[in-house]
């Protein structure tokens, strides 16, 4: 054995990779060789240097972060469908469905077999909606009509282009534009106009319109009155993390305020905007709002994360205070 | 017969985790919250010493498991879910090791036939010694010495060394991760530990 190999398996013996018989080998050439044992001392002593680095765990704050975080971005991922997964299942069994062709054909007639079936059920269907349909219209009359234009399918509406509530009344006046521009007025608590507040809310170009909305759907939340949580409270929820105009995230962030603590899909929101937010009047807003959980230990951990590490020093004092309100868990 | 039961135990061992991964497949984001909080310990850990940095480490956590839950479906049960998700993981590293890397100019750096990267001078031999190293120095003084070789490696060198000096995991393992062969993953760091030596001859 020659010096440069020898010099390759002591790295190898000592981390423990060398097999036997060529330990056996390299300890017969070490008793030799006085530079090969120079060798040997020397990465025993990196090992040992390189010990003043040690490993850390990583800590509580640190591994509660990293989640909040996936967590989050999970939770915005659409849900993969089912033919998705089957697509990929077929996929992964591709090898074992070419050694068994005859499966494959059994599979390619079941598929025509429940194509056609599904092909003869929707028509059927179609048939009997189609005449219960025609029967409906002929017994009950249309409703009456609160506004100018009928309600509108979200794919239809084109663009908000203005909200404006008339003073002292529930009755609010949106503009849209389909392929002519639309008018619809009606009370805030219409179905009809929610919608349009909620598309308002997220695809409009203009920032004062989703001013308008989001102002408008914060005060039904705040005033209680049917701010469901997949609805109107989604709605916020997107505006808060989404929008680009703070002001807008602003209103959100009020309308959200009074289920921070029974839903905890507002909260995540809410302690999202309040690492995130780069809007230092949001934070703030944010710890204020966060004030009834503040025992949480989600919102805790995050308080923490803001007293240490905002750039804002007010942002840092006040959420110093917040936690020094609260008794330490043990 | 001694190694047909040990594999065989290994396999009951795991049979829970194959069922989560099963389950995680089939789009239950429970299972596959219960297989990241098996792994997210190691992940960080890893991430962390790597990368020194808790922000970058964070990064690397969501970023891995992102990528684990979009192709969980594209695992076949051909390695260990620990080797698999640890793929992931070291790839991400090194792509933020090479990120970071600044220009070395005064470095003469070749890629061999396998792929890795080779930096000639510094695998010119050194005769310097330490025998006795680090008596009178301050642990963190030497700690910040040790990170700043670590640092002059090529990236795929300090991952090897991590992986096999700070991780404590089989050269095999290593080049299943690194997709790579021992054979590669044991030059890699032999390499690495003989630059390591050159850049820390001066603490004898």
């Amino acid at each position: 054995m020659n010096c440069e190999l020898a010099h390759e398996r002591i790295v190898a013996a000592a981390y423990g990779e060398l097999p036997d018989e060529q330990m056996h080998e390299l300890e017969r050439h070490m008793a030799g060789c006085p530079d090969c044992n120079t060798e040997r001392e020397q990465l025993l002593a990196l090992k040992v240097l390189a010990g003043a680095l040690p490993v850390e765990e990583p800590g509580a704050n640190l591994v509660a972060r990293a989640r909040l975080r996936l967590d989050e971005a999970l939770d915005a991922l659409p849900p993969r469908r089912w033919y998705e997964r089957l697509g990929q299942r077929i996929t992964n069994n591709f090898a074992s469905l070419q050694a068994a062709p005859v499966a494959a054909c059994l599979l390619l007639v079941a598929g025509a077999g429940a194509g056609s079936l599904g092909g003869y059920e929707i028509a059927q269907n179609r048939t009997a909606h189609a005449a219960a349909a025609a029967q409906t219209s002929r017994v009950q009359p249309q409703p009456a009509q609160v506004t100018e234009t009928g309600t509108p399918a979200p794919a239809e509406i084109a663009n908000i282009s203005s909200i404006v509530r008339q003073p002292n009344s529930q009755m609010v006046e949106v503009r849209y534009n389909q392929v002519v521009p639309q008018r619809l007025q009606g009370s805030l608590d219409d179905p009809a106009i929610r919608q349009l507040l909620m598309v308002a809310s997220q695809n409009s170009a203009s920032a004062g319109v989703r001013d308008d909305s989001v102002g408008l759907l914060a005060a039904e939340c705040r005033a209680g009155r049917g701010c469901q949580a997949a609805g109107i409270r989604d709605a916020l929820m997107v505006a808060l993390r989404y929008d680009k105009n703070a002001g807008v995230r602003e209103k959100a962030l009020e309308g959200l305020e009074p289920y921070v603590a029974e839903d905890v899909r507002v909260r995540n929101a809410v302690l999202e905007a309040l690492l995130n937010d780069g809007d230092p009047r949001i934070r703030t807003a944010a710890i204020n709002i966060l004030e009834p959980v503040e025992a949480d230990t989600s919102v805790r951990q995050v308080l923490h994360t803001v007293a240490n590490s905002d750039q804002n020093p007010h942002i840092r004092t006040v959420s110093r205070e917040v936690l020094s309100r609260v008794p330490e868990i043990q | 017969m001694n190694g047909q039961k040990s594999a065989q135990e290994r396999m009951q061992a795991r049979a829970p985790e194959m069922e989560l991964i099963r389950e995680a497949q089939s789009g239950s984001r429970a299972a596959f919250d219960a297989l990241v909080r098996q792994y997210e310990h190691q992940v960080l850990r890893l991430a962390l010493h790597l990368t020194g940095s808790e922000h970058d480490a964070e990064d690397i956590y969501q970023e891995a498991f992102l990528k684990a839950y979009r192709y969980i479906g594209n695992f076949r049960f051909e390695c260990s879910f620990y080797t698999w998700i640890y793929r992931i993981v070291t790839n991400l590293c090194l792509d933020q090791l090479r990120r970071r890397k600044t220009r070395r100019e005064d470095h003469a750096v070749i890629v061999d036939r396998s792929g890795d990267e080779i930096d000639l001078l510094a695998s010119v031999s050194d005769d310097r010694s330490f025998s006795n190293p680090a008596k009178e120095l301050d642990r963190k003084l030497l700690g910040e010495k040790i990170q700043t070789a670590l640092d002059k490696l090529t990236p795929r060198e300090r991952m090897v060394f991590e992986l096999k000096h700070y991780q404590g995991l089989r050269l095999r393992t290593i080049g299943e991760m690194l997709n790579t062969t021992e054979e590669t993953a044991k030059n890699t760091l032999f390499r690495a530990t003989k630059k390591l030596r050159a850049q820390l001859a001066e603490l004898r």
